[in-house]
């Protein structure tokens, strides 16, 4: 037998419990970052990298201009700039591609255009660390065309390096990663032009069925001269 | 039905319709054994050196190749054109240079391939039938299931304690009503009837001793409280707040990007700038470009998210229209102007993977989110604990000489080997101006 006072305790504690439960349930919202304090340690007047002002509550809100609050701070270098390199030997590397985007251009790139690296056990190693992370998606491992975006995916496969790319020259394949062709777009900004001479070299290693040249009955992958050869 | 003879003026029509229809079906059957080899072999050329350039039902670098043999009627040779169509302009084909043209002159690979080949692949464009996708494409997300944290410890520890609150108060009640009842039944004065706060006021001042202890542990734990709750402030990650997620103006996948059971693509592919700067990067449109130049239809969102990317770069399908507009990510993970950090320190020198940082990114993530609470704390518990790689890492070659070959060297390379490895604490990973200069 419970007095009126008795149930009115447990209605309150029940509403209590109930609502506690639910408020220490709740989770944050995903899109806000949360409490700051002294939020002018996270923002600064510079403009970072990535950082949209215009969208940023944080920052100083109606007190900045439009203009000012959209800065773009992810912006291409001025044209013709040349990167700088450390080491004098690899200053020739950062030196302005002369040929242009078009196929008289990208057949004359075939014949003239020379890897400024040797094809060596080091370089070939250090290509295929590239190759792993730039092309094998799509190339696939051993250059057959079946990376996973193509087996995974199914999406259009890029032909084989021993197959019938066996021939292309590497003046063409440095053409090709610069200015992109077909369905493979330009990896210029993606790779400097060290690293795309470097990850040739492995291309050429696959085109040679995964030989070094001399090695075995293949012959030697000295495409170009082939290529210069047959025009 | 011309393959069949009439057998006789005079038979009657039955027949003959029923003879016609048995003979002309062995022929049908007998032809589409030969059409389904001439299918398949069509189709083996054409994935070995067409599909990089060409579907057979849709534009892609090059045109659709369905009923191509059909608009070359009359106006060229094609098996000349596919063998080399380079030689077929020079010879002034106008229909060949008017495709050549039209398709931003893009030259077609030499395919050194015979007759026979060309007529399979021209049979199979022309006889194309997309074939049944088994399931869907990749596979499905993890089912996001509700976290048990650290934090549930706390519902459930006062859920509890109120429910024992509850019996508390109303055992009291019916204790009340029971002492009430035996002081009536001997005729003296009843307690009046209290409040809750009044029954406990009441209990606290005829049990002070008690009621100080109680007060001094509820202050402590509040203080304990507001402590840790403190710490939470200004942080985004880890394991103690909701992560900070927002929502990006493209809804990127990175398990279906990423992931080793997808499309499996390296992480530096997009974020190539990890190991050469101090940013990661967010890539540029033209790197979504060079798949999504041919990949216009998603497996989750179908094109809805892909044409925000065309929309960004001023794609019409076919061309670039120069109409760019940046997309505006949010970036999501922020450090304060006063720490320094670099990617490339971190990934080319100290060879940390991704997900030690960033977590399952590749695995469990469909939008980035702060994985980490990325505060001063955990820098430094990782810089205690890591051990260098200093084995054939051409950035320690120095200090390497130095703690090797020099007496006072390897006095200090005795006191770093005391726990067998040499920390990034042990080279000034704890150094202040390591970070903050």
């Amino acid at each position: 037998m419970l007095s009126p006072m008795t149930t009115r305790t447990t209605l309150i504690a029940a509403i209590g419990t109930s609502a506690l439960a639910v408020l220490t349930g709740c989770k944050g919202d995903p899109n806000s970052p949360g409490i700051e304090y002294m939020p002018d340690m996270y923002r600064s007047p510079a403009v970072e990298a990535y950082v949209d002002y215009g969208q940023d509550p944080y920052y100083f809100a109606d007190s900045v201009v439009l203009a000012e609050r959209n800065t773009q701070s992810a912006r291409l270098p001025a044209e013709g700039s040349i990167p700088f390199a450390a080491e004098e030997s690899k200053a020739a590397f950062n030196f302005p591609y002369p040929y242009a985007n078009t196929p008289e251009d990208y057949e004359r790139a075939g014949l003239e255009v020379h890897s400024p690296l040797p094809m060596t056990k080091a370089t070939v190693e250090e290509g295929k660390v590239i190759y792993g992370k730039f092309c094998v998606h799509c190339h696939g491992e051993t250059g057959m065309g079946d990376g996973a975006v193509v087996t995974k995916g199914g999406h259009a496969p890029p032909n084989a390096y021993n197959g019938p790319l066996k021939t292309l020259p590497e003046g063409k394949m440095f053409h090709t990663l610069t200015y992109g062709k077909g369905m493979m777009g330009s990896h210029a900004s993606q790779l400097t032009k060290e690293e795309r001479w470097t990850v040739i070299q492995y291309v050429k290693f696959l085109q040679n069925d995964g030989k070094m040249p001399g090695e075995g009955a293949v012959a030697p992958a000295d495409s170009t001269k082939q290529a210069a050869a047959g025009k | 039905m011309p393959l069949v003879p009439r057998i006789s003026k005079s038979s009657p029509g039955l027949l003959n319709a029923t003879l016609a229809f048995i003979l002309s079906l062995s022929v049908t059957a007998a032809s589409a054994q030969a059409d389904k080899a001439t299918y398949a072999a069509g189709e083996k050329v054409f994935k070995g050196n067409c599909a990089s350039c060409h579907k057979p039902d849709k534009d892609m670098t090059g045109p659709a190749l369905k009923g191509a043999k059909a608009r070359w009627e009359g106006k060229g040779d094609i098996h000349a054109w596919i063998k080399n169509s380079q030689a077929v302009i020079k010879s002034g084909n106008p229909y060949a240079n008017e495709l050549f043209g039209k398709w931003n002159k893009s030259v077609m690979t030499p395919n050194a391939i015979s007759d026979a080949d060309i007529d399979a692949v021209l049979y199979y464009v022309d006889n194309f039938a997309p074939p049944v996708k088994a399931g869907g494409g990749g596979a499905a997300p993890a089912a996001e299931g509700p976290k048990m944290g650290k934090n549930t410890y706390w519902q459930w520890f006062l859920i509890t304690a109120l429910i024992l609150l509850i019996v508390v108060l109303s055992l009291g009640g019916i204790t009340h009503q029971l002492r009430n009842a035996t002081l009536e039944r001997e005729g003296k004065p009843t307690e009046p009837e209290r409040s809750i706060w009044g029954r406990i006021t009441n209990w606290a001042w005829n049990n002070k001793g008690w009621a100080s202890v109680l007060g001094l542990f509820i202050v402590v734990w509040l203080i304990l409280l507001a402590w840790d709750w403190a710490f939470e402030i200004g942080v985004y990650g880890g394991d103690k707040v909701a992560h900070y997620k927002p929502e990006q103006p493209i809804a990127f996948k990175h398990a279906l990007h990423a992931g080793k059971d997808n499309l499996n693509i390296n992480c530096q592919y997009c974020h190539s700038s990890a190991e050469k700067g101090r940013h990661a990067g967010i890539p540029s449109a033209n790197v979504c470009m060079n798949c999504h130049k041919a990949v216009s239809e998603g497996s989750t969102t179908g094109t809805a998210e892909i044409a925000k990317i065309y929309d960004a770069v001023g794609w019409d399908g076919k061309n670039y229209t120069g109409k760019e507009k940046p997309i505006k990510w949010i970036k999501v993970h922020n450090l304060p102007d006063h720490v320094y950090f670099s990617h490339q320190q971190h990934v080319s020198v100290g060879k940390i993977e991704c997900q030690k940082c960033h977590g399952p990114v590749d695995t469990e993530f469909d939008v980035a989110e702060q994985w980490a609470p990325l505060t001063m704390g955990w820098c430094i518990q990782c810089h205690n604990e890591t051990e260098v790689q200093m084995a054939g890492n051409g950035y320690y070659d120095e200090i390497h000489r130095r703690l090797t070959e020099t007496p006072m060297g390897n006095k200090e390379l005795q006191k770093y080997l005391e726990d067998e490895k040499i920390t990034v604490r042990e080279l000034g990973g704890w150094e202040c101006a390591k970070c903050h200069y």
